[in-house]
This record gives structure tokens, C-alpha cells and sequence, in this order.
């Protein structure tokens, strides 16, 4: 289950990371379990509370190292720091992502019935809208070609990933 | 439910309001880490807090400076209640206790 964790922002996981492993490795897995994570993943995209943390405020720093820490929190960060803008513009696109893919999974479910291919869209839909928001978001100032690459690239993985779970599962 | 100044700390938590709650209680009684306050609040509640949903609540908290991380060698920091925490927790407490009170006469004369 730890890979659920790689669905959080790297500067949450840097944080974070090893005592939430521990409280999720204390925890019988479960649906409810595997949605809680994701839930608390798309809220930590959504609403990252450590770049706000009064201890880590980089607005707080003084002095020559200012500019080392800020590069070294970018880094962590896995990409800059996001405007107002980048924000909303992700958070639309991901609002939207989540409209057509559920207009497309019932549409499908209707037509094809307990498919592993229908169903396999239902799993990857979740950590999709997290992938978009983060990719649009982080992405945005790169070329176009770039982002189309790299999202369309991440979603296919997302995509066969789930359907192979699927194929498995129909398969046991 | 009549609110203080330092009650307030606690209203832009959105759905981990409950959580954070939990966790300002269980800290009440001194620093604990992520899985104790699973545990504690497990035993307080019956109902065991997901990892998504405790630090949802524990950045929340954290970044507002209700709570503090303390030092710990093996990087599963224990967190403790910080003097802005423990008030925004008796404000809260005494304003629910308000309510029950009020809830409890209301019944009684029922």
C-alpha cells in the first residue's frame, strides 16, 4: 500500500512520509482505507499546508543561505512554487477531468456492462484527477508538446495499469 | 454555537474540523505520534482515523501552529499541544460543553 503515498506532493512526503507509512502500515487494507489516502493525496495537491507552516516559511528567512534554502525547498518540492493562477487553472481542468470521466464511466457501464476495461477506467479515474491537477499545474510554464506528452503519457501508464489489476481480478 | 477569538482557530478546517478536534484531545494529555493518536482516538471514539485523514488534520494543525512537531531520532516526529492549541481546545470545549448544558435542560423540561 506505500505506493499510495507517491500520489502525494514530494515536500508533503519529505514531511510526512515515514510516520504516515507507519500509521498506514498499522491499518488492515481495505477500500475505505485506499480512499482515504487518495482523498488526503488530492487534498494535499489541493491544499498544501506546509508552504504555509509558520515554522517553514521561507518569508522567515534572513541572511546569505536565503537563496540555497529556497532552491533546496523547490527542489523538494518537485517543481515551483504555484501562483494563484497556476492553482485555479488545475483545479478546473482536474473539476472538469472528474465530470467527463464520470459521464463516460456510466455512458460505458451502460453499454458494457462489468467489463474489466470499463471498470479498470472507474480504479484509474481517482489517481488521474490527482496526475492532471499536479501535471497541469507543474507543467504549465513548459511547451505544450510537453505537457500533452507527459499527461497523455501518465494517464495511458494509469490506464493499462489498472486494466491489467482488472484483467487479473476477472481472470482469479 | 457562540464562538471566542481563540475558538475560531479551529473553523476553516473544512471536513478534518472533527478530526483536528480529536487530535487537540488526544494531545491534551501530552505528545504522541501519528499511530498513539490513532490508537487513543480509536479508544475515545470507536472510530479509527485514516492516515489520508489524520494528517490532512495534522498539517492543518501544525501550519496554523495549534500543534508542534518535537525532535525525534527516528523521524516519526512526536507532536505536542502549543499554548495557542491548548486554548483554541478549552475555548471549543467549553463552548460544546455550553451546548450539551443548554441541549440537556431543553430536554429535560421536555
Amino acid at each position: 500500500m506505500n505506493w499510495l503515498l507517491r500520489l502525494y506532493p514530494a515536500r508533503w512526503r519529505e514531511r510526512y512520509g515515514e510516520e504516515f507509512a507507519a500509521v498506514l502500515a498499522s491499518q488492515r487494507a481495505s477500500p475505505g482505507l485506499v480512499l482515504d489516502v487518495l482523498g488526503g493525496a488530492v487534498d494535499a495537491h489541493l491544499h498544501p499546508q506546509i508552504q504555509h507552516s509558520r515554522s517553514n516559511s521561507i518569508e522567515d528567512l534572513t541572511g546569505d543561505d536565503t537563496m540555497t534554502l529556497e532552491m533546496l525547498q523547490r527542489c523538494a518540492a518537485g517543481g515551483p512554487r504555484l501562483s494563484a493562477s497556476d492553482r485555479r487553472i488545475a483545479s478546473l481542468l482536474m473539476i472538469l477531468s472528474a465530470l467527463v470521466m464520470a459521464v463516460l464511466y456510466i455512458g460505458l457501464t451502460k453499454i458494457y456492462p462489468a467489463a474489466p476495461a470499463v471498470q479498470a477506467l472507474f480504479y484509474a479515474s481517482f489517481p488521474s484527477l490527482a496526475l492532471i491537477y499536479g501535471q497541469t499545474a507543474y507543467l504549465r510554464k513548459r511547451p505544450r508538446l510537453t505537457q500533452v506528452f507527459v499527461l497523455a503519457g501518465g494517464l495511458s501508464t494509469m490506464y493499462l495499469f489498472m486494466l491489467a489489476g482488472c484483467l487479473i481480478g476477472a481472470k482469479l | 454555537m457562540r464562538q471566542t477569538k481563540n475558538d475560531a482557530e479551529l473553523d476553516d478546517f473544512g471536513r478534518f474540523s472533527e478530526p483536528a478536534l480529536l487530535i487537540l484531545v488526544s494531545l491534551a494529555e501530552g505528545p504522541r505520534h501519528g499511530y498513539s493518536m490513532t490508537e487513543d482516538i480509536a479508544a475515545i471514539t470507536g472510530v479509527r482515523l485514516g492516515p489520508g485523514t489524520l494528517y490532512g488534520a495534522l498539517a492543518r494543525l501544525e501550519a496554523r501552529g495549534l500543534i508542534a512537531a518535537l525532535k525525534s531520532e527516528d523521524r516519526r516526529n512526536p507532536y505536542q499541544l502549543t499554548a495557542l492549541g491548548e486554548r483554541a481546545l478549552r475555548a471549543r470545549l467549553d463552548a460544546m460543553i455550553t451546548v450539551a448544558r443548554t441541549g440537556q435542560r431543553r430536554l429535560a423540561n421536555a
